[in-house]
């Protein structure tokens, strides 16, 4: 006994070794990007910051009950670093969460919304007010403002996450042969006038992990990372991406890991 | 004691190997967790989930982070290419420079939203987007070399025409996993509208080809 004992300790010592060896991928690293600084004064997405904490705190749904007990990681209602971590895996529905599908399933289970109803109008038509998913998950990352990234692989499903999520930043299909790389996988490139984040570099991926939700000036709200996955996937003409699907989550997981270490700071403001 | 030990074991261990063990899975692993991500990914209609499925010089082509190709990998990827490419019936290989300066400049055609397909007369030819075409023309991509004096640099002659032709039908033949999509061979111009392409590339009279 004392043997099989003794063995299940050492696996245990091998296995936070070769953790510890794990390669750091993103560390270091310049906390301020480009573009940074436009988005300290003006943004017209800071309105809705009071509105998500609003929103937060409200008794609402068939419940009647606000999200304070609602767990993004860091215990119940403690939303201080919690978006600076996420995605990560969430024993309770024993899968890895983005903000945006951890939040709707405490708007689920302790709200008693219907989930497909809050998917529905998860997105919200440009030129609108806004939706509340839109609002609730800025102001939950807004309480991670000045903040680092820290995104961490310990579960076995983040890991399978996160190697699932570089796949498919590089898988190729569609009548455009678009994988991710096309159009972010270089420096200074644009499609027509638009700007393209290179987001195989550290400091593309800083961007991308530190500024969602945005606001976009183009359609006057704020608009989250799963909204930014569809749009790019509309683009590359296939079929509408699933709200919340576990490969959005992988894609972002992988581009948060990447951007480990940049400074949150949201509303970010985009064109 | 024996009990208790079982107990730990049981509670323990997978809490050990989740919390200590955990690894990056293997590419096999990753490519099938990741290619059911894809196929649960979207809601799809039967017809438009087969945009999903990659053939096969796209899976070559999707290496991960700028891993470099093989030469055999390289080299059935132009073969492919080759054997894509179909010509127009009429044999004539240089259209209408209009049309395609029309086309080049279009971007639109067979995205799908809320399940609806974009219904068009005829797809865009999406050079823009990637391409600086005309001199002056300010709102040009550059995700792809200029395209400006493409006919002024090489001449009209028919040797010329056939390898635009190619290169905009399937840019694999020639730059095997380029970033350029292989328009005609995805099927997402037609050889007709690629002659307009050439035309518009290399006749003196098009703007593309203005001082
Ligand atoms: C055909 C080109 C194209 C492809 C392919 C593409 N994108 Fe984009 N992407 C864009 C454009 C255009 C923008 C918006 C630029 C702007 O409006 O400022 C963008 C913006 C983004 C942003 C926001 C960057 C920021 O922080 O401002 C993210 C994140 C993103 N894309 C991720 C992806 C992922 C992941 C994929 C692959 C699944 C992908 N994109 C594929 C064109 C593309
Ligand atoms: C998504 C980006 C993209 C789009 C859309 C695109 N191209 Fe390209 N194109 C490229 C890239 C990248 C290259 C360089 C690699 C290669 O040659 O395949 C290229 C190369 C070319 C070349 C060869 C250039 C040379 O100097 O020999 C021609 C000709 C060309 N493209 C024409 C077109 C035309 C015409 C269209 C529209 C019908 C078009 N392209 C659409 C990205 C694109």
């Amino acid at each position: 006994m004392p043997r099989t004992r003794s063995g299940v300790a050492a696996l245990a010592v091998i296995c936070l070794a070769t953790l510890g060896a794990a390669p750091a991928l993103a560390q270091s690293g310049d906390p301020l990007g480009v573009g940074r600084k436009m988005l300290a004064e003006d943004n017209p997405g800071e309105l809705w910051i009071e509105k998500g904490k609003a929103l937060f705190y409200q008794k609402r749904g068939p419940k009647n009950t606000s999200l304070e007990q609602c767990d993004f990681g860091m215990g119940p209602g403690r939303l201080e670093g919690a978006a600076a971590r996420l995605p990560r895996y969430f024993t309770d529905v024993d899968r890895v969460q983005d903000l945006e599908t951890r939040l709707i399933s405490c708007m689920v289970r302790l709200q008693g919304f219907s989930e497909a109803d809050v998917v529905k109008r998860a997105i919200s038509p440009g030129g609108s007010s806004g939706s509340d998913v839109e609002a609730l998950a800025l102001y939950i990352t807004s309480r991670s403002n000045g903040m680092k990234v820290n995104v961490q692989l310990s579960h076995q499903k983040e890991y399978d996450s996160y190697k699932a999520g570089e796949y498919l930043f590089f898988r190729r299909s569609g009548q455009t042969d678009f994988s991710c790389t096309q159009c972010h996988g270089e420096a200074n490139k644009r499609i027509r006038l638009q700007d393209l984040v290179h987001m195989t570099s550290k400091q593309g991926a800083e961007e991308v992990a530190s500024t969602w939700p945005a606001y976009r000036g183009a359609h006057y709200v704020v608009r989250t990372m799963q909204w930014r996955l569809t749009d790019c996937f509309w683009q590359m003409r296939l079929p509408d991406m699933k709200y919340g699907s576990d490969m959005s989550i992988a894609l972002t997981l992988y581009l948060n890991y990447q951007g480990n270490g940049a400074l949150i700071r949201v509303p970010g403001f985009k064109r | 004691m024996r009990k208790l030990w079982f107990k730990w074991v049981a509670l323990g261990a997978p809490v050990l190997i989740a919390a200590g063990c955990a690894t990056y899975p293997d590419q096999a692993a990753t490519r099938q967790i990741a290619e059911k991500m894809v196929s649960e990914g979207f809601n799809a209609s039967p017809v438009h989930a087969k945009r999903l499925v990659q053939d096969r010089s796209q899976q070559i082509c999707s290496k991960i982070a700028g891993a470099q190709l093989t030469q055999d990998e390289a080299a059935e990827v132009v073969r492919l290419a080759r054997g894509s490419i179909k010509y127009p019936a009429s044999g004539k290989l240089v259209g209408d420079w209009k049309r395609g300066d029309q086309l080049a400049h279009n971007g639109a055609g067979d995205r799908i939203l809320r399940g609806k397909l974009e219904k068009r007369k005829e797809n865009g030819a999406l050079c823009q987007n990637c391409h600086a075409l005309a001199p002056g023309e300010i709102n040009v991509g550059n995700v792809g070399p200029s395209l400006t004096g493409y006919g002024l640099q090489r001449g009209n002659s028919e040797a010329i025409a056939k390898l635009t032709y190619e290169r905009i039908y399937n840019a694999w033949a020639y730059t095997p996993c380029s970033n350029m999509p292989r328009l005609g061979a995805t099927g997402h111009l037609t050889p007709e509208q690629i002659t307009h392409m050439v035309a518009y590339l290399l006749n003196p009279a098009s703007p593309i080809n203005k001082k």
